[in-house]
């Protein structure tokens, strides 16, 4: 009978040091199970990447802290030109940089030319600065809904995406407007821009055609001057080799082999695609960023090193090819 | 010449008129504090604010009525009537249709409808939503943010200590007079 109670006391004593054991481990390692969400939107499979496919990292970054930076382009020296808000910064090759020009409304999106001028986008405004930083032009034949987002300067002509009106406007170098590119025209097999959220890149190829963003089709299409559409390619997935979400890619830039650096927000991701299409790298995965970074705006050196605009960490960060060992 | 102690000695009638003055007055007060309590909380209602949500799950789960008194809201004049929408779309979807497979939606709520080429209208039912917040997360991540989530003031029974407010880890809920009871985006909510 002694034994019985002996026994019956330690299986007891047992259990009630298991049940504090496991009460101490779900509360100190946070498995309560009320930070557990049976409902979460769970895209985390999406985010990683082979990392044979990461060809690029993050070299040097160029703080603006307290600014909210909205564009960047590199002039003919690749030098470095950032703006925030209503204020346009030089930066020289030493990172350091200098106030240049101010503005009277927020800066959407910047270009410059092989002469160094300066293309400023405002909301439904073109302004064209000399070096020097005196305004030398402003072009404002856009409509009333504009919304600039993007400007690419040729050796003759400027395209200027206008997210607004979901066209492209294309104007010859003293600010004509000679036409509109990609209007919905089936005749013509175009299929018009789908522009959900202000994100609309575009830029221009050797051959003096401009390639655009279509972000609701997740298509890159390239226009002749004359408004043919001549080429087209895109993958809608949230797999590393797409894009996904209702504007995307965000932004654009082409690289002196003619590939295109992409990024994007969602799954803030930076890639680099042959001119095909195919994807070739991955410049920067989502852990990299912030989680709702957007408006990674890019520009891309003679060298191919990629410059990428994040608003969200208040710098300009730049990312170069790793070595082959 | 009279003693001017005589005026302040209190008389039995003084005291009991004072007595029962002052009862009066306690009463009175505390009657009108207490409808001013009643018609002050009658008048405040729940709300979640959607730009502090952070989508956690809890308005599904922490209600006390059975079915959340939060419900899904959609901003038409914000969407962007996306083919591709992150809110009614299941990030891995075979296809852009409408297959329950290939819903986001854990009780099929959103109900999707063509519009032209290649837009799509989407229009929450809501008695199937149950305020989960996963379409909401979704819609804000990767488009304009037009979904996004509401107390219901039709359901919601406005408990003095709110069981989802109380447990909100973004801090979102507030108390709103009960003439502006909700927080709306886009145009309706600038008016």
């Amino acid at each position: 009978m002694q034994n019985r109670n002996h026994i019956f006391s330690s299986i007891t004593l047992i259990a009630a040091v298991g049940l504090l054991i496991f009460y101490g481990f779900t509360i100190f390692s946070g498995r309560s199970g009320r930070d557990e969400n049976p409902f979460e939107y769970d895209v985390d499979s999406f985010k990683g990447a082979d990392s044979s496919l990461i060809h690029y990292a993050e070299v040097q970054s160029i703080d603006f802290e307290g600014k909210k930076l909205t564009a960047l382009t590199l002039n003919f020296k690749d030098e470095l030109i950032v703006a925030a808000g209503r204020e346009i910064f030089r930066i020289d090759s030493m990172f350091q940089s200098s106030l240049w020009i101010t503005t009277q409304y927020p800066v959407r999106c910047l270009a410059t030319d092989i002469e160094g001028l300066v293309y400023v986008g405002l909301e439904n405004i073109v302004l064209v600065y000399h070096p020097d930083g005196s305004k030398q032009a402003e072009w404002d034949d856009f409509p009333r809904q504009a919304i600039l987002t993007s400007i690419a300067v040729g050796d003759s002509h400027v395209y200027v995406a206008d997210a607004g009106s979901r066209v492209v406007h294309y104007f010859n170098n003293s600010g004509k407007l000679i036409t509109r590119l990609g209007e919905k025209d089936p005749v013509r097999n175009i299929p018009g821009f789908v522009i959900p959220s202000p994100y609309f890149d575009l830029c221009i190829a050797k051959n003096g055609s401009v390639w655009v963003v279509n972000p609701g089709r997740h298509t890159f299409e390239n226009y002749l001057p004359s408004g043919d559409l001549v080429a087209q390619w895109g993958k809608t997935s949230m797999r590393i080799d797409g894009f996904s979400g209702c504007c995307n890619p965000t932004h654009i830039a082409m690289t002196p082999q003619g590939e295109f650096v992409t990024s994007e927000k969602g799954l803030e991701r930076i890639k680099v695609y042959s001119p095909a299409g195919q994807l070739l790298s991955v410049v920067a995965l989502p852990e990299q960023f912030d989680e709702g970074t957007v408006g990674l705006d890019l520009a891309v050196d003679s060298k191919g090193v990629i410059y990428v605009l994040d608003p969200s960490r208040e710098r300009i960060r730049i990312f170069g090819k790793k070595e082959v060992s | 010449m009279e003693n001017p102690s005589n005026n302040s000695k209190v008389t039995r009638r003084r005291f009991m008129r004072d007595s029962v003055r002052s009862v009066l007055a306690l009463g009175i007060g505390a009657v009108s504090g207490l409808l001013i309590g009643r018609s002050t909380k009658q008048n405040i209602v729940w709300q979640l604010d959607p730009e502090k949500c952070v989508q956690c799950g809890r308005c599904a789960t922490d209600c006390v009525l059975d079915e959340s008194a939060v419900k899904c809201v959609h901003a038409y004049d914000v969407c962007g009537y996306c083919e591709l929408c992150g809110g009614y779309s299941k990030p891995d979807a075979h296809e852009l249709d409408t297959a329950a497979e290939n819903q986001l939606c854990p009780t099929g709520a959103i109900q999707r409808s063509f519009i032209e080429d290649p837009y799509f209208e989407y229009t929450i039912n809501e008695k199937l939503c149950i305020g989960c917040a996963k379409c909401v997360k979704g819609c804000g991540s990767f488009g304009n943010g037009s979904l996004y989530l509401q107390v219901r003031h039709d359901r919601c029974v406005n408990c003095n200590d709110c069981a989802i407010a109380r447990n909100c880890p973004g801090e979102a809920f507030s108390r709103m007079p009960s003439d502006r009871p909700y927080l709306l985006k886009g145009e309706q909510g600038l008016t």
